[in-house]
């Protein structure tokens, strides 16, 4: 018959165990410490994400759908080409009322012909049907209560301190619950990665006190980008909110978006 | 007689069993969490700085400026001052690393790009229709794109 365990050899084991459990975090602060030392990286060395809150803001009057910062966010992000867009302009045409209908106004259009990577050369309303016309940025709304985070599983989407909204591709599964929960059509799945990607705000740019790609090609400064905890001298951001009545886009949903939109009009949603 | 309480063999394998998997738990909760996790909230913090690490394309115009600071003067003179070099010259990060990559060469289309006539563009902005302004001829025949006001 096999010989039962002594009390001698039991105790050793379950001492073993305790002094593995207990050395394993210890093992792993060693690793991240000789990796940090060891393994060149472009992240910036100095970036303190507790210090920063960044925030974005559109003015929709000076928007002119060039569509300069789709190619850019593209380029800079490595979007994969087709329909996978981290911010994309709309153009809503609302049309005349029929004549003595009583309506204030027709039938409102809305249209994205690539993101508007090309900008919006065909107007598909002939002109003199046209009552007004608009061009509208969409990105991540950098929701303060993000329906995305709080549907991931695993927890790899999650609300940065310094205001962005991130997913973390080595944890990220690809269920896609994310991708359904955000109500602005934010986020899409990359077909290579199978991973689900959205706006990081160019996160590897801000941290290094550059603009986001958008905000650097836009002609037309439609796009306000700025530092809440860290204004500058003639903070652009500080300007445009004394400067305009905003507002954010679904508040009904209470997911209360940071990015702000002044001169919207209603149908924008 | 021993009154000694003792407990019943059933109750000691159900403690052992219970010590063994919250044991195994823990155990594997040690190895398997990474050690970031939880720096900046309940999330992988070393995340943050990956998705920082990034590569970049456009370099921003602070870096334009450094050598082509002439170009940089005379655009802040005139209507275009608020535009970044990038926005018609194109990314141009890898030609702030290597000198010898050289941007692409513009055509007109870079300017019709903004200043084609759309009913949908805000009426502040200037546009023109091509198929009515001059049809044919080049913009940069009569406009400077670094100085768009000195028109002939």
């Amino acid at each position: 018959m096999k010989q039962s365990l002594s009390r001698r050899t039991v105790l050793t084991k379950l001492g073993l165990a305790a002094v593995a459990a207990a050395a394993a975090p210890a093992v792993n602060a060693a690793k991240t410490t000789v990796q940090k030392v060891l393994v060149k990286t472009e992240a910036p060395k100095d970036y303190d994400p507790t210090q920063h809150k960044w925030q974005m803001a559109f003015d929709v009057n000076r928007c002119i759908g060039c569509g300069h910062c789709v190619e850019a966010c593209k380029q800079e992000n490595n979007v994969p080409i087709g329909p996978y867009y981290r911010t994309w302009i709309e153009r809503y045409i609302v049309t005349k009322p029929e004549p003595r209908s009583a309506e204030t106004r027709g039938e409102v259009r809305v249209d994205s012909p690539e993101g508007g990577i090309h900008g919006f050369n065909d107007v598909p309303v002939p002109e003199a049907d046209i009552l007004q016309s608009f061009f509208v940025p969409k990105l991540c709304n950098l929701c303060e209560h993000s329906p995305c985070v709080q549907s991931c599983p695993v927890g790899a989407t999650f609300d940065t301190p310094d205001g962005a909204v991130l997913v973390d591709p080595k944890y990220c599964i690809g269920c896609g619950f994310c991708i359904q929960a955000c109500p602005y059509g934010c986020r899409f799945m990359n077909p290579i990665t199978h991973t689900a990607e959205k706006c990081t705000l160019c996160y590897h740019r801000i941290s290094r006190g550059l603009k986001p790609a958008c905000v650097e090609v836009c002609p037309t400064q439609a796009r306000i980008f700025g530092d809440l905890k860290n204004p500058v001298p003639d903070d652009p951001l500080q300007e445009f909110f004394k400067k305009n009545r905003v507002q954010t886009l679904k508040p009904h949903l209470g997911t209360d978006p940071r990015v702000q939109y002044a001169n919207i009009d209603k149908e924008v949603r | 007689m021993n009154t000694r309480f003792k407990l019943p063999p059933q109750i000691v394998r159900l403690v052992l069993l219970t010590v063994g998997i919250v044991g195994s738990y823990l155990i594997a909760r040690a190895f398997l969490t990474p050690s970031s996790f939880g720096q900046y909230g309940w999330y992988r913090g070393d995340a943050l700085m990956e998705a920082a690490s990034h590569p970049r394309t456009f370099a921003g115009k602070p870096a334009c400026t450094e050598c082509h600071e002439e170009q940089a003067k005379q655009l802040a003179k005139f209507n275009h001052q608020s535009l970044s070099c990038e926005v018609c010259h194109g990314p141009g990060q890898a030609h702030v690393e290597n000198f010898d990559v050289k941007l692409p060469v513009l055509t007109h289309g870079h300017c019709l790009r903004c200043h084609e006539k759309n009913p949908s563009r805000p009426h502040w902005h200037k546009q023109i229709s091509s198929r009515e302004h001059f049809p044919g001829d080049k913009c940069i025949e009569c406009h400077k794109p670094h100085a768009p006001s000195e028109v002939p």
